[in-house]
Order: C-alpha cells, then sequence, then structure tokens
C-alpha cells in the first residue's frame, strides 16, 4: 500500500511533473502581469526622451541655486514652523477624533454592534480622500491660510488613524478584557482598564508617527494656498528663483530630518 | 482530602463531624439540566450538578468534553440553550453588570493586564464595587488598596506588588489572578484549567491556594483540571465529563480506578499503548 513515506513523496512528485493545468496557469497570469504593466507604461506616459533632454536643464537650474538666500532665511523657518503647527494641530484633533470612533469600529468591543460596518465606511471614506484634497475643500470654505490645511489633515488622519487603532485593537488578546468584565466592571471601564494600558504606547507612538508624516505632507499643501512652507516654493518656481527654491528645500529637509530623529526617538521610548 | 478536614476540624473549636457537614449544606452554585448546542451537535446535554460553600470540586473529561462550554455558561460569558445557572438563589444569565462580581473567574492564560503593576491587576477585583471613574483614572481608596495588598499577601507576592505584571513567571502571574479573583470577595471561583499552563511546582501552589481558599474564606471553587493526581490531591469531588454529559459526580475517595477507565477509556490506563492497532 502506499503508506510509508517514500511512496507518499513518490506521488507527490508525479503530480507535480504531469499537472499541465497548473503550467497554463502559470502562464495566463504572467500574460496578465506583463499586460498591466504595458498599458500602465502607455498610461503614465513615460517618455525617456524627454527625461535626457530635462535632466541638463535641471542640472542648470542646480547650478544657478548658488549662492543660497540667506538673508530670507527667518521667513522661511517662520512658514516651516507654521507648517509643523500645522501638522502637530491637525494630528491631534485626529487623534481626539480617532479614539471614540476606533472603539465603535472594532468589532470586538464595540457597545453598539449595528454602528459597526457605518463606522468603517465613515473612516474609510475619510481615508480615502488626501488632506490635499480636503484642504482644497476647506480654502474655498474657510479662506487661505494654515487653518484650512489643519482641517484638511485633521479629517485625512482622522479616518487613517483610527482604522489603524481599530485593526489593533481587533487583533489584540481579549483575554484581560474579558477578565476585567468578569469582575462586575462596566463596558467602559473594562475598555479603560484593560485595553488602554496596552493600546495607549501604540496609540501614541502612532500619533507621532501621523505627525511626523503630515510634516512631510502639508510642506505641499501651501500650493493650494493652504499655508505653510509650500507657498513659499510655489512662489518660488512661479518666478524660476531657483537659489530661492533650494534654499526652501534645504530648510524643509533639515527640520524634517531633525523631527524624524526626534520623533524616532520619543517612540523608542514609549514601547 | 483527608488533610483539608482535618485543617477544618481543627480550626473549629466545637464537634467536628456536625460542624464539617453543616460547612457543605450550602449550595454556592447549582447547575440544571444545561445544555448547549453548537451547530446541531450538544456541546454539553442536560448537564446538573452543586457546589457547596467550603467545597472544590474538580472537573475531569477528554479534551472536547465540552469542559469549556460548560465553564463559559458558569461564569455568564455563555447562554445555555436550556437548564439554568443559579449563583447562590439567583439565575446567572439574569446577573448583569456588578452583580457579575459574585463569581470570580480564574483563566488558564491568567489574563492580567500585561502593562499593569501586580497591584493594579488586583484592584481590578474591586471594579465591580467602586464608582466607574475610580476605574477609569485607577484611584483607590486607601481601605481597596489594602485589601488589594492583603490579597496579594495570601497568595505570597506582597514583595511584587509595584512590579509589572508581564515581568512576573507563570505561576505567579495565576497568583495574582488569584488575587484578583480574592479581591472580588465572590461565593464562587470558577477556575478554568488554571494549572494547565504552568509546571508541576507552579501548579501545585496555585492548587494550594485555591483549595485553602475554599476552606477558609467559605466560597465554593470549581476547576477544571487535565491531570488526575491533582483532582485526586485537592478536590473533595470530582464530575467527570464525557461527551457533553456528566458520566461521574462522587467524592474524590470513590474516584477508583473503574471510574478512570469509565471516563477516559481503558486505553489511558497506563502502559505504553498497541501503536500498531
Amino acid at each position: 500500500m502506499a503508506s510509508s513515506p517514500e511512496c507518499v513523496l513518490d506521488e507527490m512528485e508525479a503530480m507535480r511533473r504531469g499537472f499541465t493545468v497548473r503550467r497554463i496557469r502559470f502562464w495566463f497570469i504572467s500574460a496578465l502581469v506583463i499586460a498591466f504593466y504595458a498599458v500602465s507604461w502607455n498610461l503614465a506616459d513615460i517618455d525617456l526622451h524627454k527625461l535626457a533632454t530635462g535632466l541638463p536643464r535641471l542640472g542648470h537650474w542646480i547650478a544657478t541655486a548658488w549662492p543660497p538666500k540667506l538673508d530670507e532665511v527667518p521667513l522661511f523657518a517662520y512658514r516651516t514652523a507654521e507648517t509643523v503647527a500645522m501638522a502637530a494641530i491637525g494630528t491631534t484633533l485626529a487623534t481626539l477624533l480617532a479614539i471614540p470612533m476606533c472603539i465603535l469600529a472594532s468589532r470586538n468591543i464595540t457597545p453598539w454592534p449595528a454602528l459597526y460596518f457605518p463606522a468603517r465606511w465613515f473612516l474609510n471614506a475619510l481615508r480615502g480622500i488626501d488632506s490635499f484634497v480636503f484642504a482644497l475643500l476647506f480654502v474655498a470654505a474657510v479662506g487661505l491660510g494654515p487653518f484650512a490645511g489643519v482641517l484638511g489633515i485633521a479629517l485625512h488622519t482622522w479616518g487613517s488613524m483610527a482604522k489603524f487603532f481599530a485593526d489593533h485593537i481587533e487583533s489584540a488578546n481579549l483575554g484581560p478584557f474579558e477578565a476585567v468584565r468578569t469582575t462586575g466592571a462596566g463596558r467602559l471601564t473594562t475598555i479603560a482598564y484593560a485595553l488602554v494600558p496596552d493600546v495607549l504606547p501604540v496609540l501614541l507612538s502612532t500619533a507621532l508617527f501621523w505627525w511626523e508624516f503630515n510634516v512631510r505632507a502639508s510642506t505641499v499643501l501651501g500650493v493650494v494656498g493652504a499655508g505653510g512652507i509650500g507657498q513659499e516654493l510655489k512662489n518660488s518656481m512661479d518666478l524660476l528663483d531657483f537659489s530661492r527654491l533650494f534654499t526652501i528645500i534645504a530648510v524643509i529637509l533639515i527640520v524634517v530630518t531633525a523631527l524624524d530623529q526626534l520623533s524616532g526617538w520619543l517612540r523608542k521610548r514609549l514601547v | 482530602m483527608m488533610t483539608g478536614q482535618l485543617r477544618v476540624i481543627a480550626s473549629s473549636g466545637s464537634p467536628a463531624l456536625a460542624q464539617a457537614s453543616d460547612f457543605s449544606s450550602v449550595p454556592k452554585l447549582t447547575a440544571a439540566g444545561v445544555s448547549k448546542v453548537f451547530n446541531g451537535r450538544h456541546a454539553i446535554d442536560d448537564v446538573s450538578f452543586i457546589v457547596r460553600e467550603r467545597e472544590l470540586v474538580a472537573v475531569l473529561g477528554p479534551s472536547g468534553a465540552g469542559k469549556t462550554t460548560l465553564f463559559r455558561c458558569m461564569t455568564g460569558l455563555l447562554a445555555p440553550d436550556r437548564g439554568t445557572v443559579r449563583i447562590g438563589g439567583d439565575d446567572i444569565s439574569l446577573l448583569r453588570g456588578r452583580e457579575r462580581r459574585r463569581v470570580a473567574v480564574v483563566f488558564q492564560q491568567f489574563n492580567l493586564v500585561s502593562r499593569l503593576t501586580a497591584l493594579e491587576n488586583v484592584l481590578a477585583g474591586r471594579l465591580g464595587y467602586v464608582p466607574a471613574w475610580r476605574g477609569w483614572l485607577r484611584r483607590f481608596t486607601r481601605s481597596d488598596r489594602a485589601l488589594a495588598l492583603e490579597c496579594l499577601d495570601r497568595v505570597g507576592l506582597l514583595d511584587r506588588a509595584t512590579q509589572r505584571a508581564d515581568t512576573l513567571s507563570g505561576g505567579q502571574q495565576q497568583r495574582v489572578a488569584i488575587a484578583r479573583a480574592l479581591a472580588q470577595r465572590p461565593s464562587l471561583i470558577v477556575a478554568d484549567e488554571p494549572v494547565a499552563s504552568l509546571d508541576p511546582n507552579a501548579g501545585t501552589g496555585v492548587l494550594d491556594l485555591l483549595h485553602g481558599i475554599a476552606r477558609t474564606d467559605g466560597v465554593g471553587v470549581i476547576c477544571s483540571l487535565h491531570q488526575v493526581h491533582f483532582a485526586r490531591a485537592y478536590a473533595d469531588r470530582i464530575i467527570g465529563l464525557s461527551h457533553g454529559r456528566v458520566v461521574i459526580d462522587v467524592p474524590t475517595s470513590s474516584f477508583d480506578q473503574a471510574a478512570f477507565e469509565n471516563l477516559y477509556g481503558p486505553q489511558a490506563a497506563g502502559g505504553p499503548a498497541d501503536s500498531n492497532a
């Protein structure tokens, strides 16, 4: 009988060699992948010739970038601080809003299971619309300036963060939650006692990550008039003032790198 | 069993035998005709038994016999399809909110909040008594904190009070969980495989504690176990569960070889099984 390991192994090998269906499927999937990239290449309008002629022009601009516009650095620093502040307020607002939402959007602890799917849809909608698009809308609604940027950042980050927290809670070990619940504690007390201590460090670390991410993302918000360093960036580009442009980029790089280090250090201490 | 009886007799000055039988007369838990069906199959079927005050009852049975379902019904985490589980005189399915504190649960996986200290974990046992805001802020009264420390002292971990739960060994974590159960001042302790994740020494310590608590605190303890020798050493009564039904319910002294084979089948009796059957 085919009961020895040798026999089973022979059978498995024979099956693998003989299976033409498997081979057909392999080529079919390969063809699909190749077709996908061919279409994407076309749609993306890839033109290597343009790159070849454009690169020297870029090199020329870089050459004209020296010397940097140091006299304007205080202004750039102020605008960058505005960007950092926008990201900080927006992210904090998003975190505060995300806390109740992530409880609603966690299948395993929500007090109202009926609201689970609506909550998830709502968060997906917020997440699907970029802060840039939100900022565009808010510039129209509340006018030019950083406040529109703050609202844009807050809404998009709210969706992303609450979804991340909810996923984290859904995969968390609910043993302690169940144990505390059996002591006679109410649902919210149980969440506060059994879940928050374990989830809080992750939550804070995520908030820091999003702040850092939003600083980088919101450098461009100024382009649509939503405040911050992006406005200066766009002005310089419009004037083809490359020494000013590259000075701004340098300031952004320095600040972003410093924040990276700071938030990395803080997050390491949290977890 | 005998040592347990002796301890009770020694601690009470009055006529011993009458006293001992009086102690075991108050039912702490009464299960009557409890059934639960999953996917058309009875996980437990018409299960009835009683756990009395100062009694440690062990539930034995092979894997899949329905122990977990039965225990979830006893803690109110699961509602039976038929039958009732009564705590004292009250149906457990009607014990809502704070009233749930009357049943304390000890889990196989301890289920401590890992980032909180041992003391804070024990204080969780007071959440069924204090206003909600105290739970939210983890601010407890002096008397609650004193009680929690007493409970920690009883399980021999007073010196670990401020240590984070996840830095304790498995046996220590289970003892903290028992202290949490004690702080709840329950009338019944339900222990679901409390020693299955522990080494034999730690297991002995945990069962010693549960046995002592049953005797001195006047609570009922029901405890599922995998190791028959533990049940023989610590239980007053053994309930055998097989295919969702109670097949044995006897005082430990009557749990003999025949009862053992009845529960686990003749192959399990000992000696190497014939693998080429």
